[in-house]
């Protein structure tokens, strides 16, 4: 019977022992394992894995990398793992290549489930990850029509909403920014009109909304 | 002989990650006898309290606080597997040393050394 080769990627020695342990009580597993990425390119230097189990917190640049450069270097289904999965972490992943994802509590004969399904080419999520996953997807097109809208604007208008979002009046942006009222007015006509709005308000609130949205993933212009 | 007349002693490990009692039981397999109690529970020290271990493993840090202040005054060893921190830390007088190693066996090594310190008599 050929055995499934499985590499368990973790920077917690006491962590791989366990998974070790219950892997080769099983008589279909053959288990490797690596502390760091480097070990992980030793590993798949001698013998691609069936099957790798990848810490997110791989050191030394995260459980993600690690999956890109094993999709990148040998055919190895990738399962990434983590205690407190979050949304972005799940798609990060999976964006990343990775045939599943679990949590690190999982119970020993739903790791050895999900690692026979993954071999099967099934994929390794539970009902959990896959809405945090679904979550994380729908954030992200938000994002993305956020990001869509406000590359409609002006760096002008860009200005002008900011004020807008710090109630500022017609007069006080015009003073602020020496141009005539009648062109402030203008420009916010425009901008409702290209962010699809109804009032200054809406439009403050928008910027609001886009700026915490946006927040970590760049400048908004 | 443990003092409650058990032929070795008896370590208990409150885990709320199950793949560590793998590793743990299988390190400690030749030395202590080990119960596994799935952590997280209104009163893990009650259960302590009845189950009367010589020694106790924990990988929660909020369980590891409550358990703590009894395992000081049994004078029991504690060690606490620090999952985020990935390092491992042993209650000894009152006060946490971390562990050297993080393998199963630096938890073998810091209980067998936690008990026959405290009773030489076992060794």
């Amino acid at each position: 019977m050929s055995r499934t080769k499985v590499l368990v990627a973790d920077p917690f020695a006491i962590f791989r022992a366990g998974v070790r342990n219950l892997l080769r009580r099983e008589s279909d597993f053959v288990v490797v394992e690596a502390g760091d990425l480097s070990a992980v390119q030793n590993v798949v230097a001698t013998r691609c894995p069936d099957i790798a189990l990848i810490d997110l917190e791989l050191p030394p640049v995260g459980g993600v990398a690690a999956v890109q450069w094993l999709n990148e270097h040998c055919t190895a289904h990738t399962i990434a793992w983590s205690f407190e999965p979050t949304p972005e972490s799940v798609l990060g992943a999976v964006r990343a290549g990775a045939n599943g994802y679990l949590r690190k509590d999982i119970a020993p004969e739903g790791l050895i489930r999900s690692v026979r399904g993954v071999a099967r080419g099934e994929a390794a999520l539970s009902r959990d990850l896959a809405t945090l996953m679904i979550e994380a997807v729908h954030r992200l097109s938000d994002r993305e029509g956020t990001r869509d809208r406000l590359f409609a604007l002006s760096s002008r208008e860009c200005e002008i909403l900011e004020h807008l979002a710090q109630g500022a009046r017609n007069r006080q942006i015009a003073s602020e920014l020496t141009i005539s009222e009648f062109t402030v007015k203008r420009h916010v006509q425009n901008i409702l009109g290209k962010l699809e709005l109804r009032s200054r308000r809406e439009a403050g609130e928008f910027y609001r909304a886009a700026n915490a949205d946006l927040a970590g993933v760049g400048p908004l212009q | 002989m443990s003092s409650t007349g058990r032929r070795q002693p008896l370590v208990a490990v409150v885990y709320s990650v199950p793949l560590l009692c793998e590793a743990i039981a299988s390190a400690l397999d030749d030395i202590a006898e080990v119960r596994t109690f799935p952590g997280r529970r209104d009163d893990v020290v009650g259960l302590l309290r009845s189950v009367r271990p010589d020694a106790v493993v924990v990988d929660d840090p909020i369980e590891s606080a409550q358990i703590r202040g009894w395992a000081q005054n049994q004078d029991l060893p504690l060690v606490e597997i620090c999952l985020r921190e990935l390092k491992i830390r042993v209650l000894r007088d009152g006060e946490w040393r971390e562990s050297t190693g993080t393998s199963a066996e630096s938890i073998r090594n810091a209980i067998a050394g936690s008990l026959y310190a405290r009773d030489p008599i076992r060794s």
